[in-house]
């Protein structure tokens, strides 16, 4: 195929690996973490991708820059051999835990909706098993399974209907009916839901079109706000406000609307099926903290999967409190936010750098 | 020698992580016991009785359904000690209807109950709720001779049967819905034992999480028609006109509401618009011979439009009395207030609401004899 | 039969040097008989001619008489010059190479007045005639099927593409056996990247003999281990001539009904060549109800599992009241129960296959009646399962390819485990590994799911659907064939 080893990820990889990494847990738990803002929160996703389009440009910036080079070799070009490797283990470490978080909260709503009376251990051990599976197959394989992902899941959005039949439309008025610190709370809860487009910054130089991986990564997002938006909006239109704040999966809630004259359970259904949209956003999560090993100890090796999916394993089944574990995984989460200001300061030390070259 | 050490490594794990998974008993389904039907009886503040109908399966038992019945405070209480009871697990995820009865109703804590429910992710949300008049337990327990299964009886007769019957059936979600929703008042269905059969009496009206008020089907009809529901039950009539005594029945009706509101709930005012279009089924009166012009049914159906219009304005006076609101009609001023709407305001904007109905009838046919 | 056409000046003057002496022909008489030393159906005969004596040599296994006697005894004794004519003359110092012309059905003449040894290719074993196919017979379209016979099979396909451009290379592979194969392709479109790759992999192979294609087919396939047959596999000429077209690789074998076919996808495995006969619409079902069933098939017992262990909810209220009284006599759980459900369809399959046929037919309903009712009603199975597991089992014929109707039974005892441990979490688990296995294999170098991970939009014209004839004119992206 391509003579250039490295560079394969063609378009449609870009779209749908930003797109997938986006789409996770969190979009289940969207409309509760929207809920300070109650009814308001319909447009909430459209301003979260506005936002996410403007943050992506630094971050595509920076990598243009370094065409051939991933965010851990930047880091340690820009910042230093030793101080780029320190910020390189704590991104690897942060993602470690982040994707653990997702699979535990995963493997919780399994627990108490699909398997009740059943530990998750073996569960997180077989989905563990798979996910290495998938990883061990390099960021191609990611994306050729965010592609699926996305084709075999897109479908529950007729699981919706019935809310939607249900719902009331009147519940988007008033617009913006929220104060100053409800919004800060929204947005402060709501926009981890969207974290993962970030991840460019890692496999953007596998990319073949990387002038036109702004636009890709672009049309990947906008295609995940889309699908946040209607979970906002059938959430709305289908919720009291009351529901709103305490249903915790409030897309567990609106499958659980719907029924076939066979099947009476959606939400069973649908909540099995959603370990597809979490396998393609944990393997994109843990495919980078893999390259990141590879950086770490400047050698490539595939057994680092093995290894990393270990910790993963092992933070999930850690013998501390369910509040540490939660501390721990919303810690985790804000510190998603410090990396996507990250390129932001890279850029301005590059820029620093380069006068100090020039003069 | 990588790849041995690589096997031994994982077999090795795999052999430990053997002694963390617990042996777990899964339950067959032939040894679960599904519980149909629910009954929460009164007894007092703190005390319920409930009933469960859990169907049997065995062609050589002589009931098809057990029934339990235990006082208990909680309802978890009650289902582990209903499990004593029974030779199976018990288990809520068939759970179809669940009933209250009135006295619990009125002064029971029925929102606890449903929302404990709701929490269950092994419910479903389509659980049907009913008021029953009553003992539960003993509809429960009764001789329905040509409805030999209980739980499939009152589930069939609390799900709408295609749009025809008169129907107010609530599910959990909405039950849970209307009371967390500040501009709705919940309405569920009253059902009560007469004879050998079970009857659909009418619907009960909440105030804050308490059963204050039954009302009519034909009000309930009310009720379904102004919160926009399309397809209507047959709607009888009484038109006193200066005719004598006319009774008219409208079938197959299609409906719809506009409401408009002047958006200000200090002085709330709504512009309430029904449009009804259905067949002229039944006729009993004087006209009955008159009715074959284009003429006449319009001013049958003036008259049809006059008599509506003062049941709704009737209907919805009574409600103001009785401070609720189970249609929502407060949701018309919500839309436009900043700020966090509460039940108060639901309170005052009814207090105040004055409503202005017109109601447009069309009769499309009278059927196909002239 | 084939006749090898060879410039006879070369060979008469090599033939007229009567410079021989007795001892020497007699000498390499000897050498000749020692080196088919018990090979007996190798047979010398001394014939006195006008140019002397002759000895015709031949293996009488592979050479009927009448193709000897036409073309050699009876040329020898009247014109001589007509043996010259088709004849190819071998060095008669090298005779170890002697016995494998004998073993591929040529017949050989020494000259002992001139020492020289001339061979005739008189190959006429008895082949199987054309005869329509019983593994993949179709309604409509030609029922000419291959056979056995290298020579046959290429006819086939040469008589459906009058082209030159069409290519077919022969090779002999096999260390022990040796063992002929061809190798056919279009030359102006087929992909000479993935040409060059499947030689190499040919030549690669260290196998003692090959009994079918389908042994040379998993030795070359891309991932040997998988349970899915990445090269396609066909015994009518009409769809390997479609593929041909289409810019695919071809292989032949000898003495081996199929034709291999690569590089492919895996949803080509669920077309019939019937469709492109068929009405598209009516193909566009059928394509549909395979594709389809082939999930279904693999997800049905499974499901089975899931709901009455983990999800008695999903299920509606009357379904699973009767369930519960069907299950009440079953003594084992109900992976057990599927299991066993299975195990006994399989071996109905199996003995129904090995049996002959006459009996075969009476014993598969004796079976499929007996052994279904009486379990039900001896309480080891539930009556809903065996519908179930009846409906699975049909499912699985579906695919034409036989192999992948193989698969589709293999991996669904992987779904039934993984449903009977989580459940439906259990087989979503086990429904993402199939597609990151599937994702994960190519057909010599093309991903295996190509229409879907879209090569070519308008690949997608001739998928699920098939769109009408005349939309489907253009090369599938599958083949990556070269452009024009």
């Amino acid at each position: 195929m391509s003579t250039n080893k490295q560079k394969f990820l063609n378009r449609y990889h870009v779209i749908f690996l930003v797109q997938s990494a986006m789409v996770g847990t969190g979009i289940l738990t969207l409309p509760q973490k929207l809920s300070s803002v109650g009814y308001s929160q319909t447009l909430f996703p459209i301003l979260f991708g506005v936002i996410a389009s403007l943050t992506l440009l630094p971050m595509i910036w920076m990598n243009s820059k370094y065409p051939n080079e991933n965010l851990f070799r930047i880091n340690e070009i820009l910042l230093g051999k030793w101080l780029g490797k320190g910020v390189n283990l704590f991104i690897v470490l942060q993602f470690l835990v982040f994707s653990s978080g997702i699979i535990s909260s995963y493997m919780h709503l399994i627990q108490s909706t699909a398997l009740p009376e059943q530990t998750i251990t073996a569960p997180a051990f077989f989905f563990i098993l798979l996910l290495v599976y998938i990883v061990r197959g390099g960021i191609r394989s990611v994306a050729r399974f965010c592609i699926m992902t996305f084709f075999i899941t897109i479908p529950m959005l007729y699981f919706l209907l019935w809310a939607i039949e249900k719902g009331e439309m009147s519940h988007f008025l008033p617009f913006f009916n929220y104060n100053g610190k409800e919004f800060y709370d929204a947005m402060k809860k709501g926009y981890l839901s969207i974290l993962g487009y970030e991840l460019i910054m890692f496999y953007f130089p596998n990319i073949i079109d990387q002038k036109k991986a702004y636009k890709h990564a672009l049309i990947g997002i906008w295609i995940s706000i889309v699908l946040c938006l209607i979970t906002t909006a059938v959430s709305v239109m289908y919720f009291s406000e009351w529901q709103l704040k305490y249903v915790e999966f409030s897309v567990l809630n609106l499958f659980k609307a719907g029924e076939f004259s066979f099947i009476e359970r959606i939400d069973i259904i649908g909540m099995t099926l959603w370990v597809f949209l979490i396998l393609s956003t944990v393997t994109a999560y843990l495919w980078c903290a893999k390259r990141g090993m590879d950086s770490l100890l400047s050698k490539e090796r595939k057994n680092y999967i093995y290894i990393l999916a270990l910790i993963v394993f092992l933070i999930i089944k850690m013998p501390f409190s369910q509040e540490f574990q939660e501390k721990l995984f919303s810690a985790s989460s804000y510190v998603g936010y410090v990396i996507l200001v990250w390129p932001i300061f890279l850029a301005i030390v590059h820029l620093l750098r380069k006068k100090q070259v020039q003069t | 020698m990588n790849r041995k050490f690589k096997l031994m490594f994982t077999l090795f794990v795999l052999l430990f992580l053997v002694g963390c998974s617990e042996k777990e008993v899964k339950v067959p389904l032939e040894e679960v016991g599904m519980v149909g039907i629910m009954a929460f009886d009164y007894i007092d503040e703190d005390t319920t009785k409930l009933t469960v109908a859990i169907p049997q399966y065995s062609p050589e038992a002589k009931r098809n359904t057990q029934i339990f019945s235990v006082k208990t405070d909680l309802v978890s209480k009650g289902i582990v000690k209903i499990e004593k009871l029974s030779d199976k697990k018990v288990i809520l995820n068939q759970l179809r209807v669940v009933l209250i009865n009135e006295e619990y109703a009125r002064k029971g804590r029925v929102e606890k109950v449903i929302q404990n429910l709701y929490r269950d992710s092994e419910v479903g949300n389509k659980v049907l709720i009913a008021v029953v008049n009553g003992n539960g337990e003993e509809l429960l327990k009764g001789q329905y001779l040509d409805k030999p299964n209980i739980n499939f009886y009152l589930n069939d007769l609390l799900l709408p049967s295609i749009n025809t019957a008169f129907n107010p059936n609530t599910n959990i979600h909405d039950f849970i819905y209307t009371v967390t929703n500040p501009v709705f008042d919940p309405i569920l269905p009253i059902i009560e034992k007469i004879d050998d059969k079970i009857e659909i009496k009418g619907v009960a009206l909440f105030k804050n999480k308490h059963m204050i008020e039954s009302i009519t089907p034909s009000e309930a009809l009310i009720i379904q028609a102004l919160q926009g529901k399309k397809k209507l039950a047959p709607l009888p009539l009484d038109l006193n006109k200066g005719n004598g005594k006319e009774i008219v029945m409208l079938d197959l009706i299609e409906s719809k509401v506009k409401i408009k509101s002047n958006k200000n709930h200090k002085s709330p005012k709504l512009n309430i618009v029904l449009n009804i279009k259905g067949t002229l089924s039944e006729y009993q009166g004087k006209r009955e011979h008159e009715l074959n012009t284009p003429k006449s049914i319009a001013i049958l159906e003036d008259d049809i439009n006059k008599q509506l219009r003062k049941d709704i304005e009737e209907f919805l006076k009574k409600l103001k009395g009785l401070k609720i609101d189970p249609i929502g009609l407060s949701e018309n001023f919500r839309m436009y207030y900043k700020g966090k709407w509460n039940d108060k305001l639901t309170d005052a904007t009814i207090a105040k609401l004055k409503v202005d109905v017109h109601v447009k009838t069309s009769i499309i046919s009278t059927g196909t004899l002239k | 039969m084939k006749f090898k056409l060879v410039r006879t000046t070369k060979v008469d003057q090599l033939i007229k040097k009567p410079n021989n002496t007795k001892n020497q022909a007699e000498q390499t008489i000897e050498t000749l008989k020692k080196n088919t030393r018990n090979i007996d159906d190798v047979l010398f005969k001394k014939i006195p001619t006008d140019e002397g004596i002759v000895t015709v040599i031949y293996s009488s296994s592979l050479v009927e008489k009448m193709t000897l006697q036409s073309m050699v005894f009876i040329p020898l004794a009247n014109h001589i010059n007509q043996i010259h004519q088709v004849a190819e003359v071998i060095d008669p110092s090298d005779l170890k190479d002697v016995t494998a012309k004998l073993d591929s059905g040529q017949t050989l003449l020494y000259f002992h007045q001139t020492n020289t040894i001339l061979t005739i290719d008189t190959y006429s074993a008895p082949t199987r005639a054309i005869t329509s196919t019983m593994t993949e017979s179709t309604v409509i379209g030609p029922q000419d099927a291959f056979s056995e016979s290298l020579e046959t099979n290429i006819s086939l396909v040469r008589r459906r593409i009058q082209n030159p451009k069409l290519k077919n290379e022969d090779q002999t592979i096999g260390t022990e056996a040796n063992i002929r194969i061809s190798i056919m392709y279009m030359d102006d479109t087929v992909n000479k990247e993935s040409l060059d790759t499947l030689k190499k992999r040919i030549n690669k192979i260290d196998y003692p003999s090959f009994t079918d294609i389908s042994v040379l087919k998993q030795l070359i396939e891309d991932n040997p281990l998988s349970p899915f047959p990445q090269y396609y596999m066909s015994v009518r000429p009409d769809s390997i001539s479609r593929y041909l077209i289409d810019g695919r690789i071809v292989i032949f074998m000898d003495n081996s009904q199929a034709a291999v076919v690569c590089p492919t996808s895996f949803f080509e495995m669920f077309i019939s060549v019937e469709d492109y006969y068929n009405r598209w619409t009516t193909a566009s079902l059928l394509r549909m109800l395979r594709f389809f069933g082939f999930f279904l098939t693999i997800m049905i017992t499974p499901m089975y599992i899931s709901a009455l262990t983990f999800h008695p909810e999903i299920l509606p209220y009357e379904l699973l009241l009767n369930l519960q009284e069907s299950r009440s006599k079953v003594p084992f759980p109900p992976l057990f129960e599927v299991l066993f459900i299975e195990l006994i369809i399989e071996v109905l399959r199996e003995a129904g296959s090995r049996m002959p046929a006459k009996v075969g037919q009476t014993i598969g309903i004796v079976g499929g009646i007996v052994i279904g009712t009486a379990a039900v009603e001896a309480g080891l199975i539930s009556n809903i399962l065996v519908v179930l597991v009846a409906t699975s089992a049909l499912l699985s014929f579906l695919p034409p390819i036989f192999l992948m109707s193989n698969t589709s039974r293999f991996i669904r005892y992987f779904f039934i485990l993984s449903a009977g441990l989580f459940g439906l979490f259990g087989q979503m688990l086990a429904f993402a590994w199939l597609i990151t296995h599937l994702e994960g294999l190519k057909s010599l170098g093309t991903p295996y799911l190509a229409p879907f991970i879209p090569r070519k939009a308008s690949d997608l014209l001739d998928s699920i659907i098939r769109f009408p004839t005349a939309l489907l004119k253009s090369k599938t992206g599958i083949s990556k064939s070269q452009k024009k």
